[in-house]
């Protein structure tokens, strides 16, 4: 192969968005095989529970799209995955709510974590619509109802002027493509954030602050963060890693 | 320090963790918690299924209610009916229009699925009931008339209809009185629905092709004594004045999550004509507070004040300590 | 697929006062306030069930 001068990296788009990704998400950060020891809860595993659930979903969903709407009605096998599409519904704004709750408690959006919290409410948002769109999609007596209800409620905020509950087709593309494409495009960003920002550390017991200072360059074990150990403010201290009582800058670990 | 500055410096502090890590097997978690999903909703789909109540039609309806069928029809056809009345999206009416002070934005949006009930439900169908001069002469009749006139015989006829009934072979006995051309049209259109062809007739009423089920859909839930569908919803606890929205037909679970959004329907300022705008307003100004949590105070400083986290960390306080 | 348990009967309901819950979403509802507080206070495996020691 010929060697070529690569286009200088000002110019070159590819390389561009490859090297923003790249310092934002590291493979090792990405896909790290390490947690802070911080995490050590069950109610940690209610978020990945949350993704399962959507991953059922998706899956159950696409066997219902593969025969049809009205394939479910006629088939003992298209009421089963009816039924599995149904429970993991269920189970997805179960395990959300779970999820949501414990994230509050923990005060999720600290430390510049903001937009995760933000991506998630949304998620949970988005989620309402596209369980309507599904529910009116089934095409039996509670879909019936359920749009000549929810029609005046859309009609009233003037959303039904380009959202009609009772036009079965536009539903059906709503809830099949549109709404699933908004939801998953919102969990993948909002897990994105979570692997780009970590989980949140606990809060520090105690209700002093510690004047930031510059990091000590030995922060414990390895970290997938890619090169930011130590560039950060704040003490670095093997333990909590967060600022600590003192008024002080700088000084060794204390026990909280 | 300020408290402000000491609460973006506390912020601040959280960013990154320099403490220690373990090793953790992400895509080996993740992949049994989507085993352990897909088994429970297995599992749940073997013990209880799924509902599947049988869709409502015009045909079973005609045929159980005949009395409420002809009322319903004979209001979409002088427009009173819940359709024939609404307004935006459908018509220019107004006896569904609802506001919030000085946002009107039913209103604004306005007229985008025109409906015209009288010939939409009434007049196009019976005109495509082919072999029956006698029908559509009594179609041309009550057309040429005048609007006061066709009046005339619609409330008329509505008046006899209260106190009509079904006779054995499923049509109907209205008392005698001066109707005009509809004692020959409404029997026919009844007729046509108890064939089902009022049903087909509805749906492909633009093409051949139809997947948008409005009109069918709008005539049953005009129902004067709800017998298309409102009667059912009751009895399966779906209507709204029943937190109806959280419920699902038989003894599944419904959708809990809208809990405060039907919370709202049973509460007094909620249950007026302009309900479902105020509805829509509070659940609108609700989600925003809800996607901006970390920025309002006194809500983002809770979990600081009650310290569940103190559970939730136990295992690392106890450790740093 | 007949399911073991046929669920397609009317619901019973809880009310009180002006609030009224299906006895399914009720246990859907407590289910989850038990679960929240369980994932709290069940211990947690030192290691985690995801590490590898």
């Amino acid at each position: 192969m010929s060697v070529t001068q690569p286009p200088s990296p000002s110019r070159s788009w590819t390389l561009r968005v490859r090297e923003r990704a790249v310092e934002a998400l590291p493979p090792e950060k990405l896909l790290a095989d390490e947690q802070p020891t911080y995490v050590a809860s069950w109610i940690y595993v209610f978020g990945v529970l949350s993704l399962s659930a959507l991953g059922v979903i998706i899956l159950s969903g696409c066997i219902l799209a593969l025969k049809g709407p009205g394939w479910w009605h006629f088939t003992g096998i298209g009421h089963f995955f009816n039924s599995i599409h149904l429970w993991s519904v269920e189970l997805f704004f179960f395990f959300m709510v779970v999820h949501l709750w414990g994230k509050y408690w923990m005060a999720a959006w600290r430390g510049g974590r903001r937009q995760v919290w933000i991506t998630g409410a949304v998620t949970f948002l988005v989620a309402i619509p596209c369980a309507l769109t599904g529910y009116v999609s089934q095409q039996n007596f509670d879909s019936q109802w359920i749009s000549a209800q929810a029609k005046d409620a859309m009609n009233a905020a003037g959303i039904g002027a380009f959202f009609n509950l009772l036009n079965f087709g536009q539903m059906y593309s709503y809830h099949i493509l549109l709404l699933p494409l908004a939801v998953v495009a919102l969990v993948v960003v909002h897990v994105l954030l979570v692997r780009k920002h970590g989980v949140v550390p606990p809060f520090a017991l105690s209700d002093k602050l510690a004047v930031e200072t510059p990091a000590s360059p030995d922060g414990g074990a390895a970290r997938p963060d890619g090169g930011e150990a130590g560039a950060e403010g704040g003490a670095a201290e093997p333990d909590a890693g967060v600022a600590r009582a003192g008024g002080e800058a700088s000084g060794p670990a204390e026990p909280s | 320090m300020t408290g402000r500055e000491r609460r973006r410096a506390e912020d601040e502090s959280y960013r990154t963790w320099k403490g220690g890590y373990r090793p953790y097997d992400l895509v080996k978690e993740a992949s049994v918690a989507f085993g352990v999903v897909l088994a429970i909703a297995v599992v749940l789909t073997i013990l209880f299924s799924s509902p599947d109540e049988k869709p409502g039609t015009i045909k079973s309806w005609s045929r159980t209610d005949p009395v409420d069928f002809v009322t319903t029809a004979t209001t979409e056809l002088d427009g009173s009916s819940a359709s024939g009345s609404y307004g935006p999206p459908y018509n220019h009416a107004s006896g569904s229009v609802q506001h919030a002070w000085f946002i009107h934005l039913q209103r604004w949006l306005g007229v985008s699925h025109p409906l015209n009930t009288a010939q939409d439900f009434v007049l196009a169908p019976l005109r495509s009931i082919t072999n029956q001069p006698a029908l559509q002469s009594a179609v041309t009749t009550y057309q040429s008339a005048s609007s006061s006139q066709q009046s005339a015989w619609t409330s008329a006829y509505e008046k006899a209809l209260a106190k009509a009934s079904a006779t054995s072979s499923g049509q109907v006995s209205v008392p005698a009185g001066n109707y005009g051309p509809l004692p020959t049209m409404m029997p026919a259109l009844l007729s046509f629905a108890q064939g089902g062809g009022l049903d087909g007739a509805l749906l492909t009423s633009k093409q051949f092709y139809q997947t948008d089920y409005t009109k069918p859909l709008l005539f049953m839930a005009d129902s004067a004594d709800g017998a298309a569908l409102a009667n059912r919803a009751q009895a399966e606890h779906l209507l709204g004045t029943q937190w109806g929205m959280m419920n699902e037909t038989g003894s599944f679970p419904g959708q809990s999550w809208l809990w405060l959004y039907t919370f709202w329907y049973q509460i007094k300022p909620f249950q007026g004509h302009n309900a479902d705008i105020l509805v829509m307003l509070v659940m609108g100004l609700l989600s925003l507070a809800f996607i901006l949590v970390p920025l309002i105070p006194v809500i983002n400083r809770i979990p600081r004040w009650i310290p569940i986290y103190k559970l939730i960390w136990r295992q690392h306080y106890r450790t740093a300590s | 697929m007949a399911a073991v348990f046929n669920l397609n009967h009317h619901a019973s309901y809880a009310h009180w006062h002006f609030i009224s819950l299906s006895v399914p979403n009720l246990i859907v509802i407590v289910l989850a306030l038990i679960v929240f507080v369980l994932a709290i206070l069940v211990p947690f495996p030192k290691h985690g069930p995801g590490s590898q020691t």
